[in-house]
């Protein structure tokens, strides 16, 4: 942002104004009083005719030099005070420029004293950090670019791999026995799981180095729903499972319809693993403000509040899990998010224990035009506590430090029980009930929650309040 | 009349793997190991389709495709192609479909069966 150039703040920001005029008061007593005593001594000493000619011219040169010494001593405190005031205003800038990370940033002091210094041991300091913030970037680049060639060298030998293996079992070189073909399955299955894995990685390479291509065109939403509802219901049979949708309205939309499929097809398929047999999974869009959000539920096993913050992990597996009973990567819901996270939406899980899951995402009605990095390989759980911390040194100051320590050895900080503590200090008038609303929203947002869905549960926390006031 | 199908794939173990996969069915099978090889031979084997493996050393396979005109071409790739780089290259007529390596084989000999009914 470009500040308005105004010459009064010029000024001002070059002077350090008390300092200026200690030199302006220091240079105009001390000549007055010195000029005053030579003019009374000279005054007393002088025959009175004599003087009395001079007088005037006496007068006038006093008072001409009491105010050529203040202005010579005002200029000297202007530019002292500015040799002090500037280097550490510069300096301080230059923090400010060092916190937006902003790592090339250079002092130029020329003080020719300790401030000087200060500048160069700070250029020093800067020139690390931008070589390190180098260093970083070439690790991150060469890990992403790693994770993209291994996975390519891996799946090339998989091709002939899994041809030959398809070849014997289907008895291109002769007969198998019972034993040979049960062993032979085994083999293929896990070939599959292998290479399954390995394209999976190689998605995620391309999610991490934005790289991930989208085609988008025109999409009708609700027709893209029906087609996937229509294509996992074949899958749903195996359970006896009902796939239910419910759509309102859709406008049509530029978006990637393969893209869109992909992630509610995960999602529904990992629905239907966690769900009991006879049961129902529910699917619904619906437009928002500037997007349209999806979910999908279930009525299956439910998780846990740290599973909910985890499960976007790569290999994350839910404890007790049945997971080598269900098959699958491990990186499902994490191709998940990354793809919805490269076009700027979000997605999230609400969930109880024992009542199932509803996961969300959303779509922007405008497709992004920049795919931005996401970094995929981080724990979520370490980038929320971050963030949770810094809303509770925020919002409590010093003591949310210890708050959150404590919180965080109680292994508290899921979304569920960060509420109850917010409540809990509204409860002893820690915190007026606005705040701690407020307070309630930002960690709920740090929980991947949509600012619609926020603002909506606000409103039905007041009319609750309402409705509470009217039975009163 | 027996159909020639030319494999083009610069990994041996490919070549050979679907040579007996698509010889084990009935066709005949020749293979060449790059672009410029597969340039050489069209001529004088006079192949009804060219398996050709996208990412070959030598000659880039975009520039040997233009100077292949009225042989039916199927991609072969172990890279994803997004819709949109398919769409592309499918621009030319005589290119008829699009392999994901690694491939199904039941799935390879249904396609490679369909495109040489036409």
């Amino acid at each position: 942002m470009q500040k308005e150039f105004n010459i009064k703040n010029l000024l001002y920001s070059k002077i350090n104004r008390k300092l200026t005029l200690l030199f302006l008061i220091v240079g105009f007593v001390a000549p007055t009083l010195t000029i005053f005593y030579f003019y009374t001594v000279a005054v007393s000493s002088f025959p009175e005719n004599v003087f009395a000619e001079q007088i005037s011219l006496l007068g006038i040169i006093a008072i001409m030099t009491v105010v050529l010494i203040s202005i010579n001593a005002g200029i000297i405190g202007f530019f002292v005070s500015r040799s002090i005031s500037k280097p550490i205003k510069k300096l301080y800038n230059a923090t400010l420029e060092l916190e937006k990370g902003n790592y090339e940033t250079k002092v130029d002091i020329k003080t020719n004293d300790e401030i000087e210094e200060l500048g160069h041991a700070f250029n020093l300091t800067t020139a690390t950090l931008t070589k390190m913030e180098q260093e970083r970037k070439e690790i991150d680049n060469a890990k992403t670019e790693f994770l993209s060639i291994t996975s390519h060298e891996l799946r090339s030998p998989m091709t002939p791999m899994k041809a030959q293996l398809q070849m014997l079992k289907e008895g291109y070189f002769g007969k198998l026995s019972k034993k040979q073909k049960e062993s032979l399955s085994i083999i293929i299955r896990n070939a599959d799981r292998l290479d399954n894995i390995i394209a999976d990685f190689l998605e995620i390479s391309r999610i991490e180095a934005a790289r991930l291509k989208f085609d988008f065109r025109e999409t009708d939403v609700t027709q893209l729903i029906k087609d996937t509802i229509a294509f996992m219901q074949g899958f749903a049979n195996e359970k006896n499972i009902t796939l239910v949708k419910e759509i309102k309205n859709l406008p049509l939309i530029k978006a990637d319809p393969d893209r869109i499929s992909q992630v509610l097809r995960n999602l529904i398929n990992n629905a239907i693993k966690f769900s009991d047999e006879n049961n129902k999974i529910e699917v619904s869009a619906e437009l928002k403000n500037d997007y349209i959000m999806f979910s999908v539920r279930d009525y299956g096993c439910g998780l846990s509040s740290e599973n909910q913050i985890r499960i976007f992990e790569p290999f994350y597996q839910v404890e007790n899990s049945t997971r080598r009973k269900h098959g699958g990567t491990g990186l499902g819901l994490t191709i998940c998010r990354g793809i919805i996270e490269s076009q700027k939406g979000k997605i999230w899980v609400e969930s109880q224990l024992g009542k199932g899951c509803k996961f969300y995402f959303t779509v922007p009605l405008t497709p992004v035009i920049d795919i931005e990095p996401i970094k995929m390989l981080f724990s979520q759980k370490d980038v929320m506590e971050r963030k949770i911390h810094e809303e509770f040194k925020i919002v409590l100051g010093p003591l949310g430090e210890v708050e959150f320590n404590e919180l965080k050895n109680k292994n508290a900080l899921n979304k569920d029980d960060l509420i109850k503590y917010i409540d809990s200090l509204t409860g002893l008038y820690i915190l007026v009930p606005e705040k701690s609303e407020d307070f309630k929203n930002k960690i709920r947002e740090i929980f991947g929650e949509e600012k619609e869905t926020i603002i909506k549960k606000k409103n039905e926390i007041l009319c609750d309040n309402k409705l509470e006031g009217v039975l009163k | 009349m027996q159909k020639t199908i030319l494999i083009v794939d610069d990994e041996p173990d490919i070549r050979d793997s679907v040579k007996i996969i698509l010889e084990t069915n009935g066709y005949k099978v020749e293979t060449a190991v790059d672009g410029d090889d597969c340039l050489k031979k069209i001529n004088e084997l006079k192949p009804d389709l060219i398996l050709l493996d996208i990412m070959m050393p030598g000659t880039p396979v975009d520039e040997v495709i233009k100077k292949i005109k009225d042989i039916k071409i199927a991609f072969m790739s172990v890279v994803r192609i997004s819709e949109a780089r398919k769409k592309g290259l499918c621009k030319q007529e005589n290119i008829v479909d699009f392999f994901q390596k690694p491939f199904n084989v039941s799935d390879l000999i249904d396609r490679v069966g369909l495109i040489l009914e036409k």
